[in-house]
């Protein structure tokens, strides 16, 4: 009897579940935001600024100023790729001397501890990518009070507690390059489906409910087949693509990896399945992983932004804030090679559109 | 006499239904998931989807083999999602430096057969109950690897260390390590000396020792095998993708205890089969590519494995009450 009642439960629930959750995109139900089709730059919301303000800062311009970069933690390679960025920039601007310093995990305390040994020690500027946007906040405030240029990129602070942060992408902006790739790859009327991680993950459901609007804006044909899960688990990433792709047969010919666990495994999906170039395969992922696949053919665009320029932006920002030429209330700042870039969400500097890892410059990238 | 044999014949199959009751049970939900999923989209049933169905979870049922050693010997272990998760590891760095293929194979089969015959040790020998030692061990393993490893991937393994890619006549190498596995401990719990003792402990440890067993070995023995699947699994883990993630997946060791649990080994020790346990893996995996199939959200896997445990420990209930109310009579 409990037996019976067993097997009941079993096809009870996966039935009721299927007539209950057939639309479901993966997206949230936030206000979207899609950006222009041919790519010109949103219409900046304009916001006033919101960042901190350091107090007595000398007059800095044009001097030789002293910075220190102290990112979440050293000895991985994304922040390898920062540190070159910003070494990058810090040479070609000549009147900068800077180093990276921090703790070799990512430990918001050690990462507290550098920093404020390096303001007793005496810096012009600090640069920074929190471990915790609250937690960091104090000291960065300290550095402020004694008129050290506090800038941040990658990871943020509370807007107060620094003067302007490098935001190195927006989720429309990911959202845009995701889909553009994937038009370009299988076609203004392809199928596509997505592996993303759980529909309670906010930046996977922004960027999913982005996607949307702005698949149905710039390329209304694509047909939108399915979002499934599967949390950030590499074997059930794995699991989930290869049934998708035995579910949708020839009809399934892209997927989108939403995580840098979701699009690896994705890959290796379509490849054991001997998929390779009938399937595609566009997602965010760091580029070590992807790299097999890469240089297989098997993918052929793989989205973040370049790490390198997001230090070496940050490194501009923070030369332009010391020599007062990134006031308060301005809109964008030259940032060398990378040209203007434009103020967001009140102190907030867009690094530009994100960048897409291909077979041609993959190799280069060591994270 | 046509009777007579009909009796015979019907009481054979009774006698089957009672010694392999929950694993008929799996097996019938299998089917019939098979059935329904397969009318609804015939894509479930082609040869590529069961070819997943059966390696997908592969790693989870060979993990669930020495899990169901360690319940039926009357523990519990709900550190093996994180020690597959070293394990993983140290196979991929072995093979990354160089090392040869065969010692990147057998250095973590060896590794989580020392650290769990540890663990046995004090299970047994310090008399401290499994659930508190196995949730030091959690926590230890879980934090050591991420401090270790500071959450990088490993990638970049040589082409021939991937076991869990390599395919004889069409079918993944995973699948034969769980059937070959099942079976041989199947036959081996049911007749090796050891093999019945675990059942024996598991069932009454001072009943066992009066009969001249030494439960504290047995108990070392058990967490030692369950250290030597654990470290298959986390072969065929780490060798089935191209990365190999400091980061285990998120209740490895709850799926795996579900597996035995559901497979019909009872949670109190002293019954159940590995056969059992590893058709529940291939269930779960049947159910989580019939979701996809029906368009129904994963988060209903959790669900059903919930319904599934509640169900399973009910029947266990109530033929453990039967028993009784038999033996009194």
């Amino acid at each position: 009897m409990i037996r019976t009642s067993l097997i009941a439960a079993v096809a009870l629930s996966v039935v009721t579940g299927s007539a209950w959750a057939q639309t479901w995109t993966g997206g949230d139900d936030l206000p979207t935001n899609p950006l222009a089709c041919d790519g010109t730059a949103a219409e900046a919301a304009a916001k006033p600024y919101d960042g901190g303000v350091p107090t007595n800062a000398p007059d800095r311009k044009g001097k030789e100023i002293t910075v220190v970069d102290i990112p979440k933690l050293i000895g991985i390679g994304y922040f390898n790729a920062t540190s070159k960025g910003i070494a990058d920039a810090a040479k070609e601007l000549g009147n900068v001397k800077v180093k990276t310093d921090g703790p070799t995990k990512a430990n918001i305390d050690e990462q507290i501890t550098f920093i404020d040994n390096y303001i007793t020690s005496g810096v012009d500027g600090i640069l920074f990518a929190a471990n915790d946007p609250v937690a960091i906040a104090p000291v960065l405030k300290k550095a402020l009070s004694k008129g050290i240029n506090v800038v941040g990129y990658d990871a943020n602070s509370t807007p107060d507690a620094r003067q302007w942060f490098v935001n190195q992408a927006e989720f429309n902006g990911i959202a845009k390059s995701l889909v553009d790739n994937m038009a370009k790859e299988i076609g203004e009327d392809g199928a596509f489906a997505i592996v993303t991680s759980t529909f309670t993950t906010p930046n996977q459901a922004r960027w999913i409910a982005e996607m949307a609007a702005y698949a149905e804006k710039c390329h209304p044909n694509m047909k939108w087949l399915e979002t499934v899960e599967a949390q950030e688990d590499n074997v059930l990433s794995f699991n989930q693509a290869t049934t998708l792709i035995n579910k949708h047969g020839d009809e399934l010919k892209g997927l989108f990896g939403m995580t840098s666990v979701a699009t690896p495994a994705s890959a290796e999906a379509v490849t054991q399945a001997g998929k390779c170039g009938e399937i595609a395969v566009v997602g965010l992922a760091t580029p070590n992983a992807m790299k097999p696949y890469v240089e297989k053919d098997c993918v052929k665009s793989v989205v973040l932004w370049n790490p390198v320029d997001l230090g070496y932006a940050a490194m501009h920002v923070l030369r332009a804030v010391a020599d007062g030429e990134l006031k308060p209330g301005a809109t964008s700042v030259k940032a060398g090679k990378l040209g203007e870039l434009q103020v967001i969400n009140g102190s907030e500097i867009l690094l530009g559109a994100p960048f897409t890892f291909t077979k041609e410059n993959i190799g280069g990238f060591d994270f | 006499m046509a009777v007579a044999a009909a009796i015979q014949r019907r009481s054979a199959a009774s006698r089957l239904v009672e010694a392999y009751g929950q694993e008929l049970v799996v097996l019938g939900a299998i089917i019939a998931l098979f059935v329904i999923v397969g009318t609804v989209n015939p894509r479930f049933l082609s040869e590529n989807n069961l070819i997943n169905i059966f390696s997908g979870n592969a790693y989870i049922a060979v993990a669930a083999i020495g899990m169901s050693l360690v319940i039926i010997s009357g523990n519990i272990d709900v550190s093996v999602g994180s020690l597959i998760g070293v394990l993983a590891t140290i196979a991929g760095t072995l093979a990354v430096q160089g090392y040869p293929i065969w010692v990147a194979w057998t250095v973590p089969v060896l590794v989580g057969m020392a650290i769990n015959a540890c663990v046995g040790a004090l299970i047994a020998y310090f008399r401290i109950p499994s659930i508190v030692v196995t949730l030091g061990m959690l926590s230890i393993l879980k934090g050591g690897l991420i401090s270790i490893t500071a959450g990088t991937w490993i990638t970049g393994m040589p082409p021939e260390f991937f076991i869990a890619q390599a395919r004889f006549f069409g079918i993944p190498a995973p699948v034969y390590f769980m059937v070959v596995l099942t079976v041989v401990m199947a036959l081996w719990m049911r007749y090796a000396g050891l093999g019945r003792a675990i059942y024996a402990v598991g069932g009454n440890a001072e009943a066992a020792r009066a009969s001249g067993l030494y439960p504290e070995r047995i108990c070392v023995a058990a967490f030692a095998m369950h250290g030597f699947f654990a470290g298959i699994a986390a072969l065929l883990f780490a060798t089935q993708l191209q990365v190999i993630q400091s980061t285990v997946p998120p209740n490895l060791e709850l799926t795996v205890i579900t597996a035995s649990v559901i497979g019909g080994v009872s949670i109190l020790g002293g019954t159940g089969t590995v056969i059992g346990s590893t058709l529940a893996a291939i269930l779960f995996a049947c159910i989580s590519s019939a979701l996809v199939f029906l368009n129904v959200s994963a988060y209903w896997l959790r669900a059903v494995l919930g319904l599934l445990i509640l169900a399973t420990v009910l029947a266990d209930m109530a033929r453990r009450r039967r028993h009784r109310v038999a033996g009194r009579v």
